[in-house]
Protein backbone atom coordinates (compact mmCIF):
# COMPACT_ATOMS: atom_id res chain seq x y z
CA UNK A 1 0.00 0.00 0.00
CA UNK A 2 1.35 3.63 -1.10
CA UNK A 3 1.33 5.95 1.80
CA UNK A 4 0.62 9.22 0.50
CA UNK A 5 3.28 11.64 0.95
CA UNK A 6 3.54 14.20 3.38
CA UNK A 7 3.24 17.21 0.51
CA UNK A 8 -0.05 15.40 -0.75
CA UNK A 9 -1.66 15.36 2.28
CA UNK A 10 -0.66 19.19 2.52
CA UNK A 11 -2.12 19.71 -0.84
CA UNK A 12 -5.56 18.02 -0.32
CA UNK A 13 -5.61 19.91 3.19
CA UNK A 14 -5.06 23.39 1.21
CA UNK A 15 -8.06 22.36 -1.83
CA UNK A 16 -10.83 21.03 0.46
CA UNK A 17 -10.33 21.47 4.05
CA UNK A 18 -12.10 25.42 4.02
CA UNK A 19 -15.26 23.48 2.13
CA UNK A 20 -15.19 20.11 4.13
CA UNK A 21 -15.32 23.06 7.53
CA UNK A 22 -18.16 25.09 5.81
CA UNK A 23 -19.83 21.54 5.37
CA UNK A 24 -18.87 19.94 9.11
CA UNK A 25 -19.90 23.47 10.85
CA UNK A 26 -23.06 23.34 8.88
CA UNK A 27 -23.82 20.02 9.63
CA UNK A 28 -22.58 19.79 13.70
CA UNK A 29 -22.95 23.58 14.49
CA UNK A 30 -20.38 23.19 17.04
CA UNK A 31 -16.26 24.30 16.24
CA UNK A 32 -14.57 21.22 18.78
CA UNK A 33 -16.69 18.26 16.47
CA UNK A 34 -16.18 20.01 13.43
CA UNK A 35 -12.57 19.95 13.80
CA UNK A 36 -12.37 16.42 15.35
CA UNK A 37 -13.99 15.17 12.15
CA UNK A 38 -11.96 17.26 10.04
CA UNK A 39 -8.95 15.64 11.70
CA UNK A 40 -10.32 12.17 11.44
CA UNK A 41 -10.58 12.61 7.70
CA UNK A 42 -7.20 13.87 7.53
CA UNK A 43 -5.80 11.19 9.35
CA UNK A 44 -7.66 8.22 7.50
CA UNK A 45 -5.70 9.60 4.43
CA UNK A 46 -2.88 9.94 5.65
CA UNK A 47 -2.88 6.11 6.86
CA UNK A 48 -4.77 5.03 3.71
CA UNK A 49 -3.67 5.91 0.39
CA UNK A 50 -6.13 3.43 -1.59
CA UNK A 51 -8.92 6.17 -0.58
CA UNK A 52 -8.23 8.40 -3.13
CA UNK A 53 -6.73 6.01 -5.50
CA UNK A 54 -9.14 5.75 -8.83
CA UNK A 55 -11.40 8.86 -7.81
CA UNK A 56 -12.05 11.05 -10.20
CA UNK A 57 -13.88 14.09 -8.16
CA UNK A 58 -11.93 14.38 -5.26
CA UNK A 59 -13.88 17.37 -3.33
CA UNK A 60 -17.16 15.34 -3.82
CA UNK A 61 -15.30 12.08 -2.48
CA UNK A 62 -14.29 14.25 0.81
CA UNK A 63 -17.61 15.11 0.98
CA UNK A 64 -19.18 11.89 1.40
CA UNK A 65 -16.45 11.38 3.95
CA UNK A 66 -17.52 14.03 5.53
CA UNK A 67 -21.22 13.48 5.75
CA UNK A 68 -20.83 9.91 7.01
CA UNK A 69 -18.33 10.87 9.65
CA UNK A 70 -20.88 13.66 10.60
CA UNK A 71 -23.81 10.90 10.56
CA UNK A 72 -21.45 8.78 12.69
CA UNK A 73 -21.24 10.85 15.13
CA UNK A 74 -24.66 12.53 15.37
CA UNK A 75 -25.38 8.76 15.95
CA UNK A 76 -23.11 8.00 18.32
CA UNK A 77 -24.57 10.99 20.87
CA UNK A 78 -27.90 9.95 20.24
CA UNK A 79 -30.71 12.94 19.82
CA UNK A 80 -31.16 13.74 23.47
CA UNK A 81 -27.66 15.05 24.08
CA UNK A 82 -27.43 16.51 20.93
CA UNK A 83 -30.32 18.79 21.52
CA UNK A 84 -28.98 19.13 24.99
CA UNK A 85 -25.86 19.86 24.30
CA UNK A 86 -27.07 22.87 21.36
CA UNK A 87 -28.84 24.15 24.44
CA UNK A 88 -26.00 24.51 26.58
CA UNK A 89 -22.93 25.65 23.97
CA UNK A 90 -23.10 28.05 21.87
CA UNK A 91 -24.41 27.48 18.26
CA UNK A 92 -21.81 28.58 15.88
CA UNK A 93 -22.91 30.62 12.72
CA UNK A 94 -21.11 28.60 9.27
CA UNK A 95 -21.28 32.39 8.06
CA UNK A 96 -18.48 34.73 8.65
CA UNK A 97 -18.59 37.25 10.94
CA UNK A 98 -19.70 41.57 9.37
CA UNK A 99 -19.91 44.57 10.77
CA UNK A 100 -22.64 45.61 8.44
CA UNK A 101 -25.78 45.32 10.92
CA UNK A 102 -28.28 44.62 8.09
CA UNK A 103 -26.21 42.03 6.97
CA UNK A 104 -25.35 40.63 10.50
CA UNK A 105 -29.06 40.30 11.23
CA UNK A 106 -29.73 38.15 7.92
CA UNK A 107 -26.88 35.74 8.46
CA UNK A 108 -27.63 35.18 12.19
CA UNK A 109 -31.22 34.63 11.02
CA UNK A 110 -30.16 32.38 7.90
CA UNK A 111 -27.90 30.47 10.32
CA UNK A 112 -30.92 30.38 13.11
CA UNK A 113 -33.51 28.82 9.98
CA UNK A 114 -30.51 26.86 8.97
CA UNK A 115 -30.21 25.16 12.18
CA UNK A 116 -33.87 24.41 11.96
CA UNK A 117 -34.00 22.25 9.05
CA UNK A 118 -33.31 18.53 9.59
CA UNK A 119 -29.52 17.20 8.87
CA UNK A 120 -30.33 15.96 5.35
CA UNK A 121 -32.55 19.23 4.37
CA UNK A 122 -29.60 21.21 5.79
CA UNK A 123 -26.77 19.13 3.74
CA UNK A 124 -28.39 19.35 0.75
CA UNK A 125 -29.28 22.74 0.93
CA UNK A 126 -25.47 23.44 1.64
CA UNK A 127 -24.09 21.49 -1.33
CA UNK A 128 -26.11 22.87 -3.61
CA UNK A 129 -26.01 26.42 -2.51
CA UNK A 130 -22.68 26.72 -1.04
CA UNK A 131 -20.71 23.74 -2.80
CA UNK A 132 -22.28 24.22 -5.84
CA UNK A 133 -23.27 20.66 -6.30
CA UNK A 134 -25.52 19.33 -8.99
CA UNK A 135 -28.49 17.62 -7.72
CA UNK A 136 -26.89 14.35 -9.67
CA UNK A 137 -23.29 15.01 -7.91
CA UNK A 138 -25.50 15.66 -4.42
CA UNK A 139 -27.13 12.36 -4.81
CA UNK A 140 -24.16 10.19 -5.55
CA UNK A 141 -22.61 12.03 -2.55
CA UNK A 142 -25.37 11.39 -0.14
CA UNK A 143 -26.14 8.00 -1.52
CA UNK A 144 -29.63 9.17 -2.56
CA UNK A 145 -31.66 9.32 -6.04
CA UNK A 146 -31.25 12.26 -7.86
CA UNK A 147 -34.92 13.26 -7.22
CA UNK A 148 -34.81 13.32 -3.20
CA UNK A 149 -31.88 15.26 -3.29
CA UNK A 150 -34.09 17.91 -5.61
CA UNK A 151 -37.30 17.69 -3.14
CA UNK A 152 -34.99 17.75 -0.48
CA UNK A 153 -33.53 21.18 -1.51
CA UNK A 154 -37.25 22.29 -2.69
CA UNK A 155 -38.59 21.27 1.24
CA UNK A 156 -35.64 22.98 2.82
CA UNK A 157 -35.58 26.34 0.78
CA UNK A 158 -39.39 26.83 1.10
CA UNK A 159 -38.46 26.82 4.75
CA UNK A 160 -35.85 29.39 4.40
CA UNK A 161 -37.85 31.35 2.60
CA UNK A 162 -41.22 31.55 4.70
CA UNK A 163 -38.67 32.22 7.60
CA UNK A 164 -36.58 34.82 6.15
CA UNK A 165 -38.87 36.36 3.64
CA UNK A 166 -40.31 39.22 5.83
CA UNK A 167 -36.49 40.20 6.60
CA UNK A 168 -35.37 39.82 2.98
CA UNK A 169 -38.20 41.96 2.37
CA UNK A 170 -37.10 44.48 4.38
CA UNK A 171 -33.51 44.89 3.81
CA UNK A 172 -33.53 43.71 -0.37
CA UNK B 1 -39.67 37.75 -3.96
CA UNK B 2 -38.25 35.86 -6.64
CA UNK B 3 -36.76 32.31 -5.89
CA UNK B 4 -34.05 33.52 -7.64
CA UNK B 5 -33.15 36.25 -6.46
CA UNK B 6 -33.76 34.57 -3.15
CA UNK B 7 -31.08 31.86 -3.78
CA UNK B 8 -28.40 33.93 -5.20
CA UNK B 9 -28.67 36.05 -2.34
CA UNK B 10 -28.14 32.58 0.42
CA UNK B 11 -25.16 31.83 -2.61
CA UNK B 12 -23.49 35.29 -1.54
CA UNK B 13 -23.19 34.89 1.83
CA UNK B 14 -19.69 34.37 2.63
CA UNK B 15 -18.66 31.34 4.75
CA UNK B 16 -16.80 31.14 8.02
CA UNK B 17 -13.06 30.64 6.91
CA UNK B 18 -11.53 27.81 8.56
CA UNK B 19 -9.15 28.84 11.40
CA UNK B 20 -5.59 29.23 10.26
CA UNK B 21 -3.87 27.19 13.31
CA UNK B 22 -5.84 24.40 12.66
CA UNK B 23 -3.79 23.71 9.15
CA UNK B 24 -0.47 23.12 11.51
CA UNK B 25 -2.35 20.53 14.15
CA UNK B 26 -4.42 18.58 11.51
CA UNK B 27 -1.48 17.57 9.29
CA UNK B 28 0.66 17.11 12.43
CA UNK B 29 -1.82 14.94 13.68
CA UNK B 30 -2.19 13.41 10.12
CA UNK B 31 1.90 12.83 10.28
CA UNK B 32 1.71 11.29 13.41
CA UNK B 33 -0.71 8.52 11.95
CA UNK B 34 1.75 7.64 9.33
CA UNK B 35 4.49 7.12 11.74
CA UNK B 36 4.20 3.87 12.67
CA UNK B 37 3.30 2.52 9.27
CA UNK B 38 6.61 3.74 7.62
CA UNK B 39 8.93 2.58 10.63
CA UNK B 40 7.41 -0.85 10.52
CA UNK B 41 6.45 -1.50 7.30
CA UNK B 42 6.46 -5.26 7.98
CA UNK B 43 4.16 -5.68 10.49
CA UNK B 44 1.34 -3.68 9.79
CA UNK B 45 -0.83 -4.35 12.82
CA UNK B 46 1.59 -4.77 15.71
CA UNK B 47 0.00 -6.22 18.65
CA UNK B 48 -0.57 -3.33 21.78
CA UNK B 49 1.56 -3.98 25.19
CA UNK B 50 -0.79 -5.79 27.89
CA UNK B 51 -0.63 -2.43 29.80
CA UNK B 52 -1.97 -0.36 26.55
CA UNK B 53 -4.70 -3.02 26.02
CA UNK B 54 -5.90 -2.89 29.76
CA UNK B 55 -5.53 0.67 29.79
CA UNK B 56 -7.69 0.66 26.47
CA UNK B 57 -10.13 -1.55 27.40
CA UNK B 58 -10.54 0.77 30.92
CA UNK B 59 -11.14 3.64 29.39
CA UNK B 60 -13.97 2.03 26.89
CA UNK B 61 -15.18 0.47 29.56
CA UNK B 62 -15.79 4.07 31.63
CA UNK B 63 -15.85 6.31 29.04
CA UNK B 64 -19.40 6.29 28.91
CA UNK B 65 -20.20 7.54 32.08
CA UNK B 66 -16.50 8.72 33.76
CA UNK B 67 -18.58 10.47 36.54
CA UNK B 68 -20.78 7.56 38.07
CA UNK B 69 -17.80 5.78 37.68
CA UNK B 70 -15.53 8.15 39.72
CA UNK B 71 -18.10 8.96 42.01
CA UNK B 72 -18.35 5.44 42.99
CA UNK B 73 -14.78 4.92 43.04
CA UNK B 74 -14.83 8.26 45.55
CA UNK B 75 -17.64 5.68 47.92
CA UNK B 76 -15.24 3.12 48.34
CA UNK B 77 -12.34 5.14 49.40
CA UNK B 78 -14.43 6.54 51.64
CA UNK B 79 -15.44 3.10 53.03
CA UNK B 80 -12.25 1.82 52.74
CA UNK B 81 -10.96 4.83 55.30
CA UNK B 82 -13.55 4.51 57.51
CA UNK B 83 -12.76 0.54 57.73
CA UNK B 84 -9.28 1.28 58.15
CA UNK B 85 -9.36 3.92 60.75
CA UNK B 86 -12.24 1.95 62.97
CA UNK B 87 -9.88 -0.90 62.97
CA UNK B 88 -6.84 0.95 64.34
CA UNK B 89 -8.71 2.78 66.73
CA UNK B 90 -10.09 -0.50 68.57
CA UNK B 91 -6.10 -2.20 69.62
CA UNK B 92 -6.18 1.19 71.27
CA UNK B 93 -9.19 0.99 73.24
CA UNK B 94 -8.53 -2.15 74.35
CA UNK B 95 -5.36 -1.79 75.53
CA UNK B 96 -6.83 1.71 77.64
CA UNK B 97 -9.39 -0.47 79.29
CA UNK B 98 -6.89 -3.08 80.21
CA UNK B 99 -6.12 -3.61 84.12
CA UNK B 100 -2.27 -2.79 84.50
CA UNK B 101 -1.84 -1.92 88.08
CA UNK B 102 -1.29 -5.07 90.36
CA UNK B 103 -3.64 -3.10 92.96
CA UNK B 104 -6.57 -3.82 90.66
CA UNK B 105 -5.79 -7.27 89.56
CA UNK B 106 -5.82 -8.22 93.74
CA UNK B 107 -8.67 -6.44 93.92
CA UNK B 108 -9.94 -8.58 90.97
CA UNK B 109 -9.20 -11.61 92.58
CA UNK B 110 -10.47 -10.68 95.88
CA UNK B 111 -14.02 -10.29 94.32
CA UNK B 112 -13.61 -13.19 92.41
CA UNK B 113 -13.13 -15.29 95.57
CA UNK B 114 -16.14 -13.32 97.63
CA UNK B 115 -18.34 -14.49 94.76
CA UNK B 116 -16.81 -18.09 94.94
CA UNK B 117 -17.77 -17.98 98.55
CA UNK B 118 -21.19 -16.62 98.10
CA UNK B 119 -22.17 -19.01 95.26
CA UNK B 120 -20.85 -22.39 96.87
CA UNK B 121 -18.62 -24.91 95.38
CA UNK B 122 -21.97 -27.73 95.89
CA UNK B 123 -24.60 -25.62 94.11
CA UNK B 124 -22.28 -25.01 91.32
CA UNK B 125 -20.98 -28.60 90.80
CA UNK B 126 -24.86 -29.75 91.02
CA UNK B 127 -25.57 -27.15 88.55
CA UNK B 128 -22.82 -28.05 86.08
CA UNK B 129 -23.27 -31.78 86.22
CA UNK B 130 -25.97 -33.18 83.94
CA UNK B 131 -28.57 -35.18 85.24
CA UNK B 132 -28.67 -38.72 84.16
CA UNK B 133 -31.77 -40.61 83.29
CA UNK B 134 -32.05 -43.78 84.62
CA UNK B 135 -35.09 -45.85 82.74
CA UNK B 136 -37.52 -47.83 85.56
CA UNK B 137 -40.01 -50.35 84.62
CA UNK B 138 -43.45 -49.17 84.56
CA UNK B 139 -44.93 -50.23 87.39
CA UNK B 140 -42.36 -48.08 89.57
CA UNK B 141 -43.33 -44.89 87.39
CA UNK B 142 -47.05 -45.15 88.36
CA UNK B 143 -46.40 -45.78 91.82
CA UNK B 144 -44.33 -42.63 92.09
CA UNK B 145 -47.31 -40.91 90.12
CA UNK B 146 -49.79 -41.97 92.66
CA UNK B 147 -47.57 -40.78 95.45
Amino acid sequence: MKMPARQEIERLYDAHAAALFAFLLNLTRAEADTRDLLQEIFVKLARDATLLAGVREERAFLIRLAHNAAIDLMRRRGTRERTKENFAAEIISPFAPTRDPDEKIFRDELADALGELPAEQRAVVHLKLWAGLTFEEIAAVLDIPPNTAASRYRYGLDKLRGRLRPLYEEIK
Amino acid sequence: MKPDDFESRLQRQPLRPIPPEWRAEILAAARAAQVPYHSSPVTRHPQPSWPYSILYSLSSLLWPHPKAWAGLAAVWIFILAVNFSIRDSAPRRAEKSAPTTPEVLVELRQQQRLFAELVGPRESRDADRPRMFTPKPRGERAEMMVV
